[in-house]
């Protein structure tokens, strides 16, 4: 589903790259933890997989797709096959909740009917049943982040990103929006979420790849966050 | 594409920065009036013109009785009316030759000055002279070798090109206009600058939403989609405002200075709606070419 072959990046007027040879594989649904101190390359990796940055050396796959041969006018194809959800959050304060998930397929043309349909049952796997018509600042920080999945989520993507999505949250909160991340990754949906939370890693036993300034440093099945060897 | 959810996009954007639309709207509007403006005053210079130019002829006086001409000896006779006559016949240059008997010259005095019976009144009928009006194949380069054939012939008192009257009269004109074009000129660079500027506010003021519509894969047309609609309604707000000042322009001011010119040249309406749909045209394009191409700078991939 995402695949790196020797891929290093290095931004303009820096010295050190972001990530250097870095080279792995990501099969359909999975779930990946991707752990690693701040400035390790963690969210220069999503960016890569979402082409809003080139490699400078490298190729990537990424739903089939060599990122290399998409033109910039395909690239929006792309993006529909992934979803993405951040820290924080991303709403538009003047949309209800509702309206912020329409909003991702009304932008890619879908018809009304389709949306009608789909939206309340996204809302529904996220856990809002009954929230429809608040705006997000009437909701939790937790709240909110399940808006944003349902975003992220409501055009079935095959992929689905996320960085660091319990940053802004609770311990308590994040145990909810992990089983959401879980239950879109059981859909068939492949999951890859960056994150600094040791509690969530470590519960999860899922795969963990570890960064360290743009290596891979750890590739792990059914890993937790610290050192396990 | 959803028409409705571009529009209610359009509407949000406009609403947003209202200040800077209504400056939009100001500036495209007066830039837009005084290209039209410009335009109508080039038709009506390009009507005079060619209405004049299958008039101009060249006007050959001859002596009067009264005549103070360096050439002149008393009133001219008529051998020479004959020999004039006969010498501006055999020029390859002339089409025709009418005579303008003295009698017949009055008549035409006292005709295209009916205006001023002062003028008329103390003007003696032997002051004006008899002419032969003549008819050029080729009134600007042919004036001056006949002139000069003619001139100094006896009985000949004055050689007058109407060209030469008139083209002071045209520079007048042409001056006016290439003014009000250089101004309109001037403002449609400042209705572009303004065009760019409110456009970049409107994707600031909206780069959530954009940034949003980029990660869930919206196409780059989508994107860009609402911002080239607002400065187009912008755009064709501006219009509106100018068609409705053209017609004024041409109302008030344009058919007033017409009454100044006797001989009907006026401009039709079939002019005024060329003018306005040239307007039209130019504003939806530069506000619509600008927000396109300030959007490809800041909402790049």
């Amino acid at each position: 589903m995402i695949h790196f072959d020797n891929v290093t990046k290095t931004y303009p007027n820096q010295g050190r790259p972001a990530l250097e040879n870095v080279t792995l594989d990501i099969e359909k649904s999975e779930f990946v933890f991707l752990v690693g101190p701040s400035g390790s390359g963690k969210s220069t990796f999503l960016r890569l997989i979402l082409k809003e940055e080139r490699p400078t050396e490298g190729r990537i796959h990424v739903a089939g797709r060599d990122l290399a041969r998409l033109t910039n006018w395909k690239v929006p194809h792309l993006r529909r096959r992934i979803g993405c959800v951040f820290q924080d959050f991303r709403l538009l304060p003047n949309k209800n909740v509702y309206q912020n998930i329409a909003f991702a397929l009304e932008v890619i043309g879908k018809p009304r009917r389709f949306i009608r349909k789909v939206v309340p049952e996204v809302i529904d796997l996220v856990g809002l049943e009954g929230k429809r018509d608040r705006m997000p600042d009437e909701l939790s920080g937790g709240e909110q982040q399940r808006v944003a999945m349902a975003r992220a989520f409501v055009n079935r993507p095959t992929i689905l990103l996320a960085d660091e999505p319990t940053g802004n949250i609770d311990p308590a909160t994040s145990i909810g929006i992990m089983k959401v991340l879980d239950r879109i990754n059981r859909t068939g949906t492949t999951v890859v979420m960056a994150t600094h939370d040791a509690a969530i890693v470590d519960s999860m036993r899922k795969r963990v790849i570890e960064l360290e300034y743009g290596k891979v440093v750890r590739d792990q099945s059914r890993g937790v966050y610290g050192q396990a060897y | 594409m959803r028409a409705q959810f571009v529009l209610s996009e359009v509407w949000i954007g406009l609403r947003r920065n209202l200040t800077m639309t209504i400056a939009l709207v100001v500036v495209v509007a007066i830039s837009l009036s005084l290209l039209g403006t410009g335009l109508l005053f080039v038709k009506q210079v390009d009507n005079t013109r060619s209405y004049w130019q299958s008039r101009v002829q060249l006007s050959v006086y001859l002596c009067t009785s009264q005549a103070i001409d360096a050439n002149c000896n008393g009133a001219v006779t008529t051998a020479e009316i004959d020999s004039i006559q006969q010498a501006l016949k055999s020029l390859p240059e002339v089409i025709s030759v009418t005579y303008l008997s003295q009698p017949q010259a009055v008549a035409l005095f006292k005709q295209e000055f009916a205006n001023s019976p002062t003028l008329v009144k103390y003007t003696s009928p032997s002051q004006i002279p008899s002419s032969f009006e003549i008819r050029l194949r080729n009134t600007q380069a042919d004036a001056i070798p006949v002139t000069n054939s003619v001139d100094g012939l006896p009985g000949v008192a004055q050689v007058v090109d109407d060209a030469s009257i008139l083209n002071n009269f045209y520079k007048l004109l042409d001056g006016a206009r290439t003014a009000v074009v250089i101004i309109a000129i001037f403002l449609l660079v400042a209705a572009i600058l303004l065009v760019a500027n409110t456009i970049r506010l409107s994707a600031f003021n909206r780069r959530r939403e954009t940034s949003i519509m980029r990660l869930v894969g919206a196409s780059n047309f989508y994107v860009q989609l609402p911002f080239l609609v607002e400065g187009m309604i912008a755009g064709f707000f501006g219009w509106l405002i100018s068609a409705g000042l053209l017609v004024a322009v041409k109302a008030l001011w344009l058919n007033g200075l017409q009454s100044y010119f006797p001989y009907g040249v006026t401009l039709t309406t079939t002019d005024l709606v060329e003018v306005i749909i040239i307007a039209l045209i130019m504003g939806l394009l530069i506000c619509g070419t600008t927000s396109f191409l300030t959007l490809r700078r800041y909402l790049r991939v």
